[in-house]
C-alpha cells in the first residue's frame, strides 16, 4: 500500500527518545523508571531549573547535579476536557494544576480519575506508566524495542 | 532610518479549504496585489514567508522560495522562512519593517499560511502536540490548548469575579464583527443563549469560547515611506512601533496564569517607540484564540484596569461605539486562525480602518494596535499602526 507500512516515523513520535543514544538529559527518565521525578540543579549557582537541563538557565554553568523533586502535591485548579483530546490520550482528559513545593508549580495530566472527582485541595502523587516501546534498527535487519515511560499524577 | 508603510494587503478564503499550501499562498498574494493594481510582483523586493506547520502538514521546508516561485517574485534583498507559531505573521512583519527602516530593502511582501487540516482528522490535533513544548508539555495531551484557557479563565474568575456570560459576550461581539467578512471561516452571528448553552469543550470554554481550526494564507506588502508614495494613492498607513516579549515556555515556568507579564513588556515597548500610550489606541486587533484571553488582553495592554476586563466587554467598551472597538473583522474566533496568516490578517484590518475603507468602520480611527500570543501563552506580540507619523 505504502513504501512506508511497517516503518515507524520516530520524527512524529509522540514521546520523547529518552536513550543515552539520543539524549543528554537520559538519567531523568532512567530515574523515573524507578519511580522517581528528578532534575537537575547547579553547583555554581544553586538554580534548580525544571525541565532537566545540560547547562544552567541562571548561570549557563554546565557543572549540574541531578536531584529528587516531590512526589506529591496539591491541586490548585482542575480542567476536564471533554471534545477534542489528541489520539493516545482518552476523555475526559483531566489536568490540573499540582503544587509540588514554593518553587515549582506544574499543569499536568491526572489520570485514573473520572469526571467530577478531582477537586482543589485534593493531594495528588505522581504516577510513571509504560509508553510506546521505540523500534531501534538493530544489526542485520533486526528492529530492537526500546521501553519507554512517562509521568502523570494520580488521587493520593 | 526611514519611514515604512503598509501599501496593500489581501488574504484567501479562510476555512476548511479544498486547496493545498501553495494554492492559498498564491490565492493570498494575489489578493494583495488586486487590492492594489499599482504594485505588482516585479516591484517586491523582499519575501518573507510565515508557516508554522509546513513540514508536518505539507511536507515542505525551504518554503519561500516555493511561494516566490509560485507568485512570480524574485526576490533580490531577503527571501526566508519565520515561524513563531500564532505570532508567526506579525513576526515577519517585524522583521520587515526593520528590514525596510534599515534601508535593506525597499518593498517586502509578508506572507503567511497554514494548511492544517488532512484527510486523516486525527493528524490536526496531533500536530498541534508540537505547539506547546513537545517533550514536556505535548507529552501530557497539552496540544490545542483549551485546558490551558480553562486554567486561565478558572483563575481570572476567582480572583476578579469575570463571569461566563462575559466571556461569551466576547464570542457574540466578534461573531457579529465577522459578519460581512468574506473571507472569514464564519458568517455567522450568534446569540448570548446560544453561546452559553453550547457543549463543553474544557469547561468554563465552551463551543464558541474557541477559535477554530483554519487553512487560510493572508499576504501584507510593506515599502519604504519614499517608495509608497509613488505606489498608492491610498491614504498611507505606517508602522510606527513593535515589541515582542517572552519570559517562559513551558507551563512549570509561567509564574502567573491570569495577568501577562510577557504581554505588559511587549506593549510597553511598542508604546514607548510609538510615543502613545493605551488611550491613544483608536481600534485593535487582539488574539482572542478564546474568549478570556480578548478580557485579558484588554487589560494587560492597559486598555481597562486589572480585573476589569469583563466589565470592559460587558460594558461595550470593546464594540462599535465603544473606548476601543476589537477584532472588528471578527478576530480569530469569526475568520479562523490559520497560524501563520493571523498577525498579517490583523495587520490588513488596521490598514483597512486606518484608511478610512474597512468592511465595519471604526470612524476616524488614527491609531490601530495589533496583538498576538504564541504557544504556552508564552511570547506575545504587539505593533502599533498609525495614519500619522507622531
Amino acid at each position: 500500500m505504502s513504501i512506508v507500512e511497517g516503518k515507524y516515523a520516530v520524527t512524529m513520535d509522540m514521546w520523547p527518545l529518552q536513550s543515552k543514544e539520543m539524549t543528554r538529559i537520559y538519567p531523568f527518565y532512567d530515574n523515573l523508571k524507578e519511580g522517581r521525578f528528578t532534575t537537575t540543579r547547579c553547583r555554581d549557582c544553586g538554580t534548580r531549573a525544571f525541565p532537566p537541563r545540560v547547562v544552567c538557565p541562571e548561570c549557563l554553568s554546565e557543572n549540574l547535579e541531578w536531584v529528587d523533586l516531590p512526589l506529591k502535591g496539591q491541586v490548585l485548579i482542575v480542567t476536564e476536557e471533554e471534545v477534542g483530546v489528541p489520539v493516545g490520550f482518552e476523555t475526559p482528559l483531566i489536568h490540573a494544576m499540582i503544587k509540588l513545593d514554593d518553587q515549582l508549580t506544574v499543569f499536568a495530566r491526572v489520570m485514573n480519575c473520572k469526571m467530577g472527582e478531582l477537586k482543589e485541595g485534593d493531594e495528588v502523587k505522581l504516577v510513571v506508566y509504560p509508553v510506546d516501546p521505540l523500534p531501534v534498527d538493530g544489526k542485520k535487519g533486526a528492529i530492537n524495542l526500546q521501553e519507554r515511560v512517562f509521568y502523570a499524577f494520580e488521587k493520593a | 532610518m526611514r519611514n515604512v508603510c503598509v501599501v496593500a494587503g489581501g488574504q484567501s478564503v479562510w476555512g476548511m479549504r479544498q486547496a493545498s499550501e501553495r494554492d492559498m499562498f498564491q490565492e493570498a498574494g494575489k489578493a494583495a496585489f488586486a487590492e492594489n493594481p499599482a504594485i505588482t510582483n516585479k516591484d517586491v523586493d523582499g519575501l518573507i514567508v510565515g508557516s508554522a506547520y509546513t513540514e508536518r502538514c505539507s511536507f515542505q521546508t525551504h518554503l519561500a522560495p516555493v511561494v516566490a516561485e509560485s507568485l512570480g517574485i524574485k526576490p533580490v534583498n531577503i527571501c526566508c522562512r519565520v515561524e513563531l507559531l500564532c505570532a508567526t505573521g506579525s513576526s515577519g512583519i517585524i522583521l520587515a519593517d526593520a528590514m525596510i527602516r534599515s534601508g535593506k530593502a525597499d518593498v517586502v511582501m509578508v506572507i503567511g499560511g497554514e494548511k492544517l487540516f488532512t484527510p486523516q482528522r486525527w493528524e490536526v490535533n496531533y500536530s498541534e502536540l508540537a505547539s506547546v513544548d513537545h517533550d514536556w508539555d505535548g507529552t501530557q495531551g497539552l496540544g490545542l490548548p483549551p485546558p490551558v484557557f480553562s486554567a486561565v479563565a478558572q483563575e481570572h474568575m476567582k480572583l476578579y469575579g469575570t463571569t461566563e456570560e462575559q466571556l461569551a459576550m466576547v464570542s457574540v461581539k466578534n461573531r457579529r464583527n465577522g459578519l460581512n467578512n468574506k473571507k472569514g471561516q464564519y458568517q455567522e452571528a450568534i446569540t448570548l443563549e446560544q453561546a452559553m448553552n453550547a457543549r463543553a469543550i474544557v469547561r468554563p470554554m465552551k463551543l464558541f469560547d474557541c477559535c477554530p481550526v483554519t487553512d487560510g494564507a493572508a499576504a501584507i506588502i510593506l515599502a519604504a515611506e519614499e517608495k509608497a508614495k509613488y505606489l498608492t494613492d491610498k491614504p498611507l498607513v505606517y508602522i510606527r512601533g513593535t515589541g515582542q516579549a517572552t519570559l517562559h515556555n513551558m507551563s512549570a515556568n509561567m509564574r502567573n496564569w491570569s495577568t501577562w507579564e510577557s504581554l505588559r513588556i511587549a506593549a510597553k515597548q511598542a508604546y514607548a517607540k510609538a510615543g502613545i500610550t493605551a488611550k491613544d489606541v483608536n481600534v485593535a486587533q487582539t488574539h482572542d484564540c478564546f474568549t478570556i484571553s480578548e478580557i485579558i488582553e484588554t487589560e494587560d495592554l492597559g486598555f481597562c484596569e486589572k480585573g476589569e476586563g469583563g466589565p470592559f466587554v460587558q460594558a461595550g467598551q470593546s464594540d462599535f461605539g465603544g473606548q476601543v472597538p476589537i477584532n472588528t473583522d471578527g478576530g480569530l474566533l469569526s475568520c479562523g486562525h490559520p497560524f501563520g496568516a493571523t498577525g498579517i490578517r490583523q495587520g490588513i484590518e488596521i490598514m483597512h480602518q486606518l484608511r478610512g475603507d474597512a468592511v465595519r468602520q471604526v470612524e476616524g480611527a488614527r491609531i490601530g494596535l495589533t496583538h498576538n500570543l504564541s504557544g504556552f501563552i508564552a511570547a506575545h506580540t504587539v505593533l502599533i499602526y498609525g495614519r500619522d507619523l507622531d
